[in-house]
């Protein structure tokens, strides 16, 4: 709604500069208004294209709605909220010019531009607040998709996740048949979330944000459903709650492709390594140095190497002894070369 | 430097599995680097019924360096010295790893007790006698363990109450004793000529 007036205000503006030139300054100052705030705007703009959604920024929300159907509840719920906010705050006679310009978007820039002219000073600046708070509710929606475009690496990351669809199948599959319910009921979300939004929160909380807000939760669970199936919509799930859920399992992961055996026997890994005693971490954990299968830390493994660099396991030597020397020599070789000999510099 | 939380962690579970390994590891000093252990002798050999006490010193680069285990109990055994108590082990020496704990590598010296090796032998007289004497061999093994390895647990505190009660320091009595060997007479003479 609001997006429109903005992108279409100079040329409106120049026009009222030749009929009412004494609201000159006026619409030169909104005009600087309306740039900040539709350089915001195209800012959150192409993060969203970026991610795949280019209808957002073209129309209002109507359109935005229709297009993106689900995925776009929390943008609406945040809308709404903020227009109900405004209402609220505002005189009727802007309420009246919202209404317009949301009602014809083609005609809101004139009207806006003429409302303003025949209203006071403070519609003014109150249209100017409205747009500048649809704008940093551009930037919200922005600010969520951007999380994700930052990632960088989001062609691996969307990998992991589909590699990681098969663990979570299997992972819900163990579940439902422990709940005994039927794995695929998607009509149960309420019952299904609760585990896999465990690492955001208990129970409670989650409660707490149904009743805040239900469709936002809803969409929480459809999305996690959604982005196996569809991967365009999957961006738009909580970034956190889905990064926390991909580390330990893309470790895991990792590790288990590095080395196909592991997958054959997973209930070998030690919690603790052997030597030492000391709680193996992520890295130690996906630490696979010798073929026989035995597991250590990284300590004890480079204390071992600096002795006589058997294994503890199979008391065979290890073999990388000829990698590790070129490694100290050549710099720029190192991960490379160890990521042959260890699958745990594979990620690095 | 000694891991003393491996060696403080290996204590403890060797204590929780006394009853069914029996097999005993406690530290003799503070410092965790010297201990004892007490190994029942296997059943089915001249060994069973005894108790063999095996001095531990653990090197600086314990557990990555094998643990250094002698008999304090005089044992008559091929591979173990019948004067010092030195044990003609592998894994005690090239074919130690660090994934071995102390209580493995006692169950390992109570597994070479049931298991002569005469072949490799440490004591070359013991190990002549297993292979030409074979009976012989049993049957002085046997009266070792019944000399030295049965009443040790109670012969050692009454020989060291007789000791202090000369006058000697309870610590030097036990070291001296452990020093000929737990032979009273011995050790006697010892602290007197000290």
């Amino acid at each position: 709604m609001d997006s429109d007036s903005i992108n279409t205000t100079p040329s409106p503006s120049a026009n009222n500069c030749k009929d009412f030139s004494r609201k000159k300054r006026r619409s030169a100052k909104l005009k600087q208004c309306k740039l900040d705030a539709r350089r915001e705007q195209w800012l959150s703009q192409s993060a969203v294209k970026n991610k795949g959604c280019c209808k957002e920024g073209t129309n209002g929300g109507d359109l935005k709605q229709r297009a993106q159907g689900q995925t776009d509840c929390l943008l609406e719920n945040l809308e709404i909220s903020r227009r109900g906010e405004a209402n609220r705050g505002r005189e009727t006679g802007l309420v009246k010019h919202e209404s317009d310009s949301e009602s014809l978007p083609s005609n809101s820039p004139m009207n806006s531009i003429l409302l303003e002219g025949t209203g006071s000073g403070t519609s003014f600046t109150n249209s100017s607040s409205s747009s500048s708070s649809t704008s940093s509710g551009g930037c919200c929606s922005g600010s969520i998709t951007e999380e994700e475009g930052d990632d960088g690496c989001l062609d691996d990351w969307e990998a992991v996740a589909d590699a990681l669809a098969a663990d979570d199948d299997k992972r819900e599959m163990e579940r439902n048949n422990n709940n005994r319910e039927n794995p695929f009921l998607g009509s149960t979300p309420e019952h299904e979330q609760n585990p896999q939004l465990g690492l955001k929160g208990e129970g409670s909380d989650l409660r707490n944000a149904k009743l805040e807000c239900p469709r936002m939760v809803q969409r929480v669970t459809g999305s996690s459903r959604a982005w196996r199936a569809d991967d365009a919509f999957r961006p738009q799930s909580l970034p956190n709650l889905s990064k926390q859920r991909s580390f330990p399992n893309t470790d895991r992961h990792f590790g288990q492709r590095g080395v196909p055996w592991m997958r054959s026997s997973p209930f070998t890994v030690p919690s603790s390594c052997p030597i030492c005693y000391e709680d193996l971490d992520f890295t130690d954990s996906s630490f696979f140095p010798c073929l026989c299968g035995f597991r250590l830390c990284l300590f004890c493994h480079k204390r071992i190497l600096e002795e006589d660099g058997r294994c503890p396991g199979c008391r065979k030597q290890y073999e990388q002894d000829p990698v590790e020397a070129e490694a100290s020599i050549q710099e720029g070789s190192l991960t490379f070369r160890l990521a042959r000999s260890s699958s745990m510099f594979a990620r690095s | 430097m000694i891991d003393f939380a491996r060696v403080q962690k290996e204590l403890q579970e060797c204590s929780k599995e006394i009853d069914t390994s029996g097999i005993r590891v406690s530290p003799k000093s503070d410092n965790l680097a010297r201990l004892t252990g007490i190994i029942p002798g296997p059943l089915g050999t001249p060994y069973e019924g005894g108790s063999f006490e095996i001095d531990i010193t653990l090197p600086d680069g314990y557990p990555f360096e094998p643990p250094k285990m002698k008999f304090v109990t005089k044992v008559w055994h091929p591979n173990i010295s019948s004067q010092s108590g030195a044990i003609c082990l592998d894994i005690l020496k090239d074919q130690w790893s660090p994934a071995l704990t102390l209580k493995t590598a006692l169950l390992s010296v109570q597994a070479l007790l049931s298991a002569p090796e005469p072949d490799d032998p440490q004591d070359a007289v013991v190990a002549q006698q297993y292979l030409r004497e074979y009976q012989t061999f049993v049957g002085t093994a046997r009266y070792w363990t019944e000399s030295f390895a049965k009443a040790s647990s109670l012969g050692v505190e009454e020989k060291v109450q007789r000791l202090v009660e000369m006058g000697f320091a309870d610590s030097l009595v036990r070291s001296t004793l452990e020093a000929v060997g737990g032979d009273e007479n011995l050790a006697l003479e010892k602290l007197l000529s000290s």
